[in-house]
């Protein structure tokens, strides 16, 4: 499935919008997909990331997933990384699939990050390498394979000898939003790192995957988040029903004292009460929101639509 | 501390630096365990060629083979077997498979926990590096909760002698190990060509293996779904593609496991079933030999066509057990050998008994040192087993290749291993004419046993070097192989009998074709076995009719008799048309022409082709068939691959032998398949077939036209038909169209006639499970048969044989709905809806 991704001069800055990011935001967010099929498929199986992990900054208080037709198997486990994860199977034949996840959760500001005070990065790769924690956010993954010249050129520009991690994150972080175009037409899911970087256009699964494959060039652990963000209408217009997309950004290893920092390369900024996370790990194929394999179907389409809303939760 | 598993050293201390004699001490004795084999005579030289021929032929003719991937053709090559194998003492074999028994239970329990808690990595015996950072280390597989025990059912262990007389363990094998199916066939050729030898030596008897093997995996079921009480247990192959495929039909042939492919297989409440004519069968037991991340393309490698969707999904809930367990290649990683050691105190409290070939993981600091002072010395290999196989041998390297590597495991120092390069015992191999010493890798299978135990093979596969240079020692490089004998102390002491050994012989794995459930794919590949072998038996008819009348001896009229054989060549797309509509007067020219272009291989209308299709579709159901079929095919695709001559006289020599096997096919089909589903749909291909190309006939030999036909083509139609004796005998007066036409279209009690076929397949088809409308409008059996019924009327109608222009329309509507009949019974019994990911 293709995973649209919100437009980057959507996030409107402002005074109003600072204060909002330092209080915790509640949420209620729905995931609707759609599968449409030209041939009945006789059966279905899926594996869901489509609930919302808890952490430290984020509260989940009840999240649901809604499987039509209904599935006649559903089971929920944790994977590896922790995410919560769901399996369903159902053997009913059918020519529409739909899949709802509706979310309830709260988002915590995260605590101040000082980017200038994070170890020089040399400290942080050399750390990595062997702390089960982190080492296997160092190696290449599906999506991510082995960096080529090209990117491990364009990694170590932002990362000079004895450059603080967090200051050469950012940096690599703002870059990318400034330097490349979001450009849903210009990518598919199976789109290389290479071309990306060639091409400077892409979605924010693009820019995540660039820029995780351009840390863990450097030997620096990243990983891929999938998730939400919330937007504001343009001035003076209402926010239009299920406008919302699935989002994706990058989480980087600072060290042990700050740990793992959220930046999204789409917006060039870190994440904050505006992110909702639903699930992390090496890359977009350990997090995939709904995949599936089914029997039959000839042809198929697929619609999205995300809502991301606050709720007042005073 | 290791102990050294070797016979006392005998050698003398001067001749170290060469490599075991595996037969010979340093001093030039042959060593005690040899001394039978060599005093039956079995290693004289003028013996040996003919054994060598004798083992070859058997070797052929059983279709052992295995692929090469490299090879573009995909063509399966002959197993290169040794005719001398090697042989172990029992007394040393006890010590090595003492050492494997621990080191299995190692690894089970290894495994065990690191998909599971993982102490091994929080208590710091492993480094995470090793496992987190191995491909191979499935997370989905991560928490799958199995019993204790039940990790690892078979395992493969490499293994060389060092000079010392030390085996060493070079790797290990605990994904979907192959070789107990090659080392099984090495015996049963072994045993027959040099069956004195193996009389006189006492050697131990592989069978009570394979019924453990079987036992084991019978216990493992989490439950019985079979007919009576028993489990159902299958074997999972990635198909005919894959380079062991032979033995993986071998082996569940062997075993009595249904022979499977991914798509057989459909997972449904969390439980897996097999797909077969009669509906979903649930199983309980997968033997597999599809690759863990190929397994399930729901949560392993998306891409994969091979495996089940949702099949861990099935483990996970306890409903199916899949023997090796999902994940466990990761033991067979490399870089694990540097802490056997230390994982065999900590794990089992107990000092390992197998020595290891020191190795060097780039991983570790302290590994990586020893491992840059080796580079001009050590053997270099990827660390896991997902970074593939390519070695590179530190003593080869020039100084740019040797700066090249130093880099790369700069680079990228985890992914890289080194191992000591040992220098391989030696034996006798047989080549060119006369012995010569190359040297040998031990592949040696372990084996759960129900009681939490293990068991090792009294025997195994020795491979052998391609040449004197101790290369990585692969079935894809092209190395030869050797049975491995275990000798028993005393000569000539009585067999020792176990119970089961009269179950599953040694020298006769052959237990008959499978008759239990047949997966769908099977019965779709059965039927076009019956349809290529009956359109290659047409070609060959067609082929010798007309070779026949460009020799010699010719009878008269024959050449008039070209035309219309010539006309049906370019009808059934064997030579082009310009070719086959030339007037009579060019009809020698043009068939001698037309002779030309089907001799040539690459024409893809040619015998050839349609034999490569044939061997194609049965080597898919080699399980089904009887064993002489697949030896017939062998054969027969060994006489069609040899160039084909175009001159008549010689070419005749051959179609007559190439249609002499095919006979016998149809002789196997009749006595020697017993009647269940699997012959049926062998049959329905052959019949349906057949009346399709005796429809072609009539419209290649220019009756559908509605022209009266000429008494040539007649005349032909009869001889394709074997029918001219047939005819004679009841119309003396000569070739006449009523009676030619009625014969041909109606008489039933012609086995070449279209009423015939047309009734087999009729009688056939009411035996088929019938298939329900299912979203469909009417059944497609019931279709079928409803189309069948009008084929009948059609033919018993004797108007066509009068009226030229009813004939026509007869073969027109004929050539429409035979056709339709095949495809239906596709669509009933063989339609594959294959898995896609979205």
């Amino acid at each position: 499935m293709s995973l649209p991704a919100r437009r980057k001069d959507d996030a409107v800055d402002g005074e109003a919008m600072a204060a909002a990011a330092r209080r915790p935001v509640r949420y209620k967010c729905t995931h609707v997909t759609r599968y449409h099929y030209g041939d009945t498929v006789i059966s279905a199986h899926m594996l869901a990331h489509l609930a919302p992990r808890a952490h430290p900054r984020q509260t989940n208080h009840n999240s649901t997933l809604t499987i039509i037709p209904w599935p006649g198997v559903v089971t929920g486990r944790s994977d590896w990384f922790g995410n919560p994860v769901t399996y369903a199977a159902l053997h009913t034949p059918h020519r529409e699939l739909k899949v709802t996840a509706e979310i309830d959760v709260t988002v915590s500001p995260p605590p101040p990050f000082t980017p200038d005070a994070t170890p020089g990065w040399e400290d942080v790769a050399a750390q990595a390498a062997s702390l089960a924690e982190t080492l296997e956010f160092v190696r290449p993954s599906a999506r991510v394979p082995l960096a080529d010249t090209a990117l491990t050129l364009f990694a170590a520009g932002f990362f000079p000898p004895g450059q603080r991690v967090g200051t050469g994150a950012m940096d690599l972080t703002r870059r990318i939003h400034d330097d490349f175009s979001f450009d849903p037409t210009a990518t598919t899911v199976s789109t290389p790192i290479s071309e990306v970087l060639t091409r400077r256009r892409g979605v924010c699964q693009d820019f995540a995957h660039l820029m995780i494959g351009a840390l863990r060039a450097l030997g620096l652990p990243a990983r891929y988040v999938s998730g939400y963000l919330r937007t504001l209408p343009p001035p003076g217009k209402e926010k239009l029903k299920g406008a919302d997309a699935s989002h994706a950004w990058v989480q980087v290893w600072c060290g042990e004292a700050d740990g793992w920092i959220d930046l999204d390369p789409t917006n060039g900024r870190q994440c904050d009460t505006d992110h909702v996370t639903l699930a992390w790990g090496r890359d977009y194929d350990d997090v995939c929101p709904l995949r599936g394999v089914i029997m039959g179907g000839g042809g198929h389409g697929v619609l999205v639509a995300v809502d991301v809303e606050p709720v007042d939760d005073r | 501390m290791t102990y050294a598993l070797a016979e006392p050293s005998r050698d003398s201390a001067d001749t170290r630096d060469e490599p075991w004699d595996e037969m010979v001490t340093g001093d030039g004795h042959v060593r005690a365990h040899w001394q039978g084999f060599i005093s039956s005579g079995a290693a004289d030289g003028a013996s040996m060629a003919e054994r060598w021929d004798a083992g070859r032929r058997l070797l052929f003719q059983n279709g052992v083979t295995y692929h090469a991937y490299a090879d573009p053709q995909g063509v399966e090559r002959p197993w290169p077997l040794d005719p001398i194998p090697l042989l172990l003492p029992q007394s040393e074999w006890h010590m090595i498979a003492e050492g494997l028994r621990q080191r299995a239970r190692l690894l089970d329990r290894v495994l065990a926990d690191l998909y599971g808690e993982q102490t091994l990595l929080r208590d710091g015996v492993l480094p995470p590096a090793l496992v987190l950072g191995d491909p191979g280390f499935l997370r989905a597989c991560h928490g799958l909760n199995l019993p204790a025990g039940s990790r690892l059912t078979l395992i493969a262990t490499d293994m060389v002698r060092d000079r010392d007389g030390i085996w060493r363990v070079l790797a290990s094998r605990t994904q979907a190990p192959t070789g107990t199916g090659y080392t099984l066939e090495n015996r049963v050729v072994m045993s027959q060509t040099l069956a004195e030898a193996f009389r006189g030596c006492n050697v131990e008897r592989l069978s009570p293996f394979f019924e453990q093997l079987r036992q084991t995996l019978i216990n493992l079921a989490p439950r019985c779904s079979g007919p009576d009480g028993c489990p159902r247990l299958v074997l999972l192959t990635p198909g005919p593609l894959n380079e062991a495929y032979f033995e993986h039909a071998f082996l569940a042939r062997h075993l009595g496991l249904t022979l499977v492919e991914g798509a057989d297989l459909t997972v449904r409440d969390q439980a897996v079933y097999l797909k077969t004519l009669g509906g979903l069968e649930r199983i309980d037991v997968i033997l597999r030999r599809v690759d863990d991340d190929f397994c399930d393309p729901l949560e392993l490698r998306p891409d994969s066509i091979l495996g089940v969707p949702g099949l861990l999904e099935a483990v996970r809930a306890g409903n199916v057990m899949v023997c090796n367990s999902l994940g466990s290649g990761l033991t067979d990683s490399v870089a694990l050998i540097p802490w056997m050691g230390s994982l065999s105190r900590h794990v089992l409290g107990e000092a390992p008994l197998l020595a290891d070939v020191p190795t060097y993981w780039g991983g570790d600091a302290r590994q990586r040192a020893e491992m840059v002072a080796g580079l001009d010395r050590l053997v270099f290999r990827p660390a896991f087993s997902s970074l593939g196989h390519r070695t590179s041998f530190g003593a080869e390297l020039d100084h740019a290749a040797r700066t090249e590597l130093a880099a790369s495991i700069r680079r990228r120092p985890q992914d890289w291993v080194a191992q000591e390069p040992i220098v391989p015992s030696t034996a006798p191999v047989w080549r060119d004419g006369r012995k010569v010493a190359r040297p040998l890798v031990l592949r040696a299978f372990t084996c759960a046993t129900p009681d939490g135990d293990w068991t090792i093979m009294p025997g195994g596969l020795a491979r052998i070097s391609a040449d004197e240079r101790f290369a990585s020692v692969t079935l894809q490089t092209g190395a030869g192989a050797k049975d491995v004998w275990i000798v028993g102390a005393t000569i000539g002491q009585p067999q020792r009998r176990r119970g089961s050994a009269a179950m599953m012989p040694d020298g006769g794995g052959d237990t008959g074709p499978r008759t239990g459930d047949l997966p769908s794919r099977a019965a779709d590949h059965l039927f076009w076995v019956g349809r290529y072998a009956e359109r290659a038996d047409a070609a060959v008819r067609t082929l010798r009719a007309a070779a026949r009348r460009l020799t010699d001896d010719a009878h008269p009229g024959a050449e008039e008799e070209l035309v219309p054989l010539l006309r049906l060549m370019g009808f059934t797309g064997m030579i082009p048309m310009e070719i086959s509509g030339l007037p009579q007067a060019d009809a020698v020219r043009g068939m001698r022409q037309a002779l030309e272009i089907v001799a040539d291989p690459a024409n893809p209308g040619g015998l050839r082709a349609t034999m490569d299709r044939l061997r194609r579709a049965a080597s898919g159901v080699r399980d089904r068939l009887p064993g002489e079929f697949s030896r017939v095919l062998t054969v027969l695709g060994d006489v069609a691959s040899q160039p084909l001559k175009a001159e008549p006289a010689t070419m005749q020599l051959r179609l007559d032998e190439v249609s002499r096997l095919l006979a016998s096919l149809i002789g196997l089909e009749l006595d020697g398949m017993s009647r269940g589903p699997a012959w049926r749909f062998l049959v329905l291909g052959r019949r349906l077939e057949r009346a399709i190309g005796i429809v072609g006939a009539f419209n290649g030999c220019g009756l559908g036209s509605g022209t009266a036909g000429t008494v040539a083509s007649l005349s032909v139609l009869l001889e394709l038909a074997a029918a001219g004796a047939a005819y004679r005998d009841q119309h003396p007066v000569g070739i006449r169209r009523e009676p030619v036409l009625s014969l041909l279209l109606a008489d039933d009690d012609h086995p070449r006639s279209l009423a015939f076929q047309i009734k087999t397949v009729q009688r056939q088809l009411v035996k088929l499970p019938p298939i329900d409308a299912e979203g469909l409008a009417v059944s497609p059996t019931k279709l079928a048969n409803d189309l069948l019924e009008t084929a009948a009327g059609m033919v018993a109608d004797p108007q066509p044989t009068r009226d030229p222009t009813a004939l026509a329309d007869l073969t027109d509507r004929l050539g429409r709905l035979l056709p339709e009949i095949s495809n239906l019974l596709s669509q009933a019994y063989f339609s594959h809806v294959f898995a896609r990911t979205t």
